[in-house]
């Protein structure tokens, strides 16, 4: 896999009794931090470098998402069954109690997780999670995956033409490459939205309460994915939580305001 | 050579320019574009439309099951079915009738597809033609809400479960992954036991294709991407897989869809005729969204980048939107012209690709009730006889035909034989 500066290698773990082989991108050295990422699948990004610095980096591949085996999605029949396959790989992967960090549909699987699991982590980071629902403020997931691809970037960023957005967004170099892509782009979307489809709310809601660890929950304020309203409701369920609303920021705030959003995650774990 | 009219029910009245400003599915403004007694006659004339073709002598009539959209509103198309099938039977009109049909990828309670199907094979006498869809992208996961990535699954399911509950004697428990039931048990069964004739739509793609064959059933490919475009590809990778499967080349186990529109000379076809099909593409299938054809997970990987980097494969479905008469007809998306221009390019089609079972679609968007059944008697009275025997002389049987409509293909051949008339 290609990087910015950290080396980073591909560890596989089995888990459902041998059902899937999950693999984790690992990189960096120090205190683990898991990080689960949002819809498209894994793209290692400047964050993860960032996090590397000062820690080891695991982040998993949902399943069905890892090139060449693509039908590991069909293991996992429930929300329920894909949080026991990450506590059973955290356990294979020797992790003792690491940090937690999801982005958007990672951030539901980290809430939940966290929620189910509250024993298998030390601190957790939730950025602009999806999960929740409220009739004033609909998520517009079906509409942003069934929409026209120019409108895409509008949902996930208020600056789409900036650097780091096209650096997020960007197709293969190779034009050969370019159909392959786009080809497993859909796949990785149909093997999350599995589980966010049409509207990601699994009860956590009703489950936040049990979070025990320190949170953080940071939300782009200008969010034309999952409203910044949500930042609220997270917070109220989650006993001791902080949040962190960015300015001038959309959903994807890792490409809207890189360097605020970095800051505020590794100040965070540190 | 079994022909049937294929009737979708749109709504006949939706303004000039609709292509360029709506999506004719899932999103549609209903208040903004419908007059309500419009819709009513345009519901009502497609039911008329399909016992016309019955009176006039077609061997079936078939029905699609489509949500939220402009261009076939039929939520479930038993409804229609039942409607056909008990007026025919009081007309004694033993057409047989193919529901193509209760889409079993989007289907939340399979049992009463199962019942429903079971209902009309009784009402209309075993003439019940079973269509297992596994349903377009949009209406399984749009409309109907299903996780794109389960819908084939789901669909397998359901197939199974809805075959084991029309024949097995006693009530059973079915514990399945998405459904579960402590005792199937159906009032009523179906007559043709151990179940209906079973045609299963698809794009053509290799997994369907061998599944279909395996398993003994008929396929219908309901393109509307021009034969001339695509049907070589399809059809010839369907006989070679029949053929590796050890199935015999019987041309009813294939079934296809054709767009006539037939009028007494070419020129006048064109004249009546034009500016419906014009529009019915664009403002029909042309403003489908590509992602209403495959919303993430509902294909394959490989099937995803096959498709883009072959998109002839896709034949004229990619310029519906812009679609013109003359590329309508230069690649026979839709066949039009006098009886025997239609029959001549129908009878090679026929017998190039091997056709045992064709479905004709006579009316499209706007056409009025009067024109469609206009090109319905046209076609009974002078298209039809001449296809109707094309395969006589191999001697093939249609297996997949139901068995209270072949007394009435009986009738309709010696009717022809004798003296043109199809009744």
């Amino acid at each position: 896999m290609s990087t910015g500066t950290a080396e980073v290698r591909d560890e596989v773990v089995e888990v459902c009794d041998g059902r899937i082989s999950l693999h984790v991108k690992v990189a960096g050295e120090g205190p683990p931090v898991v990080f689960f990422h949002p819809l498209p699948g894994l793209e290692w990004q400047p964050l993860l470098d960032r996090l590397a610095e000062q820690h080891t980096v695991y982040a998993p591949e949902h399943p069905g998402t890892t090139p060449g085996d693509p039908q590991a999605i069909r293991e996992v029949h429930t929300m329920w069954e894909l949080l026991l396959a990450y506590e059973e790989a955290f356990r294979a992967l020797g992790l003792d109690r690491p940090s937690v960090v999801g982005m958007s549909f990672g951030g539901m699987v980290a809430a939940d997780l966290a929620s189910s699991f509250p024993q298998a982590l030390s601190r957790l980071v939730l950025m602009s999670p999806i999960g929740l629902w409220r009739d004033d403020a609909p998520i517009r997931l079906v509409e942003m995956i069934t929409g026209p691809p120019e409108e895409l970037p509008r949902y996930l960023f208020k600056y789409p033409e900036s650097e780091a957005a096209r650096a997020l967004m960007a197709l293969p170099d190779d034009p050969d490459q370019v159909p392959t892509a786009i080809a497993q782009g859909a796949w990785n979307v149909g093997c999350t939205t599995k589980f966010a489809w049409p509207i990601a709310d699994h009860g956590l809601a009703r489950r936040l309460h049990r979070i025990a660890v320190p949170t953080l929950v940071l939300w782009g304020r200008d969010d034309a994915l999952v409203p910044a309203v949500y930042a609220e409701e997270f917070a109220r369920r989650i006993e001791g939580s902080h949040v962190e609303v960015v300015d001038d920021c959309g959903h994807a705030m890792q490409g809207d305001q890189p360097e605020q959003t970095f800051s505020l995650v590794t100040d965070f774990l540190r | 050579m079994k022909v049937s009219l294929f009737e979708q029910v749109p709504y006949r009245y939706l303004p000039a320019g609709f292509e360029d400003r709506y999506s004719s599915v899932v999103t549609t403004p209903y208040f903004d574009l419908v007059e309500p007694e419009r819709m009513q006659e345009s519901l009502q004339s497609g039911y008329a439309e399909m016992l016309h073709a019955a009176r006039a002598g077609f061997d079936g009539v078939c029905v699609t099951e489509h949500s939220q959209s402009t261009y076939d509103i039929s939520p479930n198309p038993n409804l229609m079915a039942a409607a056909v099938a008990y007026g025919t039977r009081a007309e004694g009109l033993d057409t047989a009738i193919t529901v193509l049909g209760r889409s079993l990828g989007k289907s939340r309670e399979p049992l009463k597809v199962a019942e429903e199907y079971a209902l009309l094979d009784n009402i209309s006498g075993g003439r019940l033609i079973a269509g297992f869809p596994v349903g377009l992208s949009y209406d399984a996961n749009q409309n109907g809400a299903i996780p794109a990535i389960e819908t084939r699954e789901r669909y397998n399911e359901h197939r199974e479960l809805i075959l084991k509950a029309w024949a097995e004697p006693e009530p059973f428990a079915w514990n399945g992954r998405f459904e579960k039931y402590g005792q199937v048990n159906l009032w009523p069964r179906p007559i043709q036991q151990p179940h209906p004739p079973i045609w299963i739509p698809g794009s053509g793609s290799p997994g369907t294709l061998v599944d279909i064959l395996r398993r003994d059933y008929a396929f219908v490919y309901l393109s509307w991407s021009g034969p001339k475009l695509v049907g070589r590809q399809v059809f010839d990778r369907y006989w070679e897989f029949a053929e590796k499967q050890g199935r015999d080349r019987n041309p009813y186990r294939l079934a296809f869809l054709q767009v006539v529109a037939v009028s007494e000379t070419d020129a006048s076809a064109e004249k009546e005729y034009a500016p419906h099909l014009e529009a019915h593409y664009r403002a029909g299938l042309g403003t489908v969204p590509v992602s209403g054809f495959a919303v993430p997970g509902y294909a394959e990987p490989v099937g995803i980048e096959h498709m883009i980097r072959n998109p002839g494969d896709l034949g004229m479905l990619a310029k519906m939107r812009n679609i013109t008469y003359k590329e309508i007809v230069d690649t026979q998306v839709a066949i039009v012209g006098s009886p025997a221009t239609v029959a001549d390019q129908i009878e090679e089609m026929v017998r190039d690709f091997r056709i045992g079972n064709l479905l004709v679609m006579l009316q499209n968007g706007s056409m009025p009730r009067e024109l469609t059944e206009k090109n319905i008697s046209l076609f009974a009275e002078q298209v039809l006889p001449r296809l109707r025997p094309i395969w006589d002389e191999e001697g093939w049987e249609n297996h997949w035909w139901p068995r209270g409509a072949e007394a009435r293909s009986a009738v309709a051949v010696s009717g022809a034989a004798a003296g043109g008339e199809a009744r």
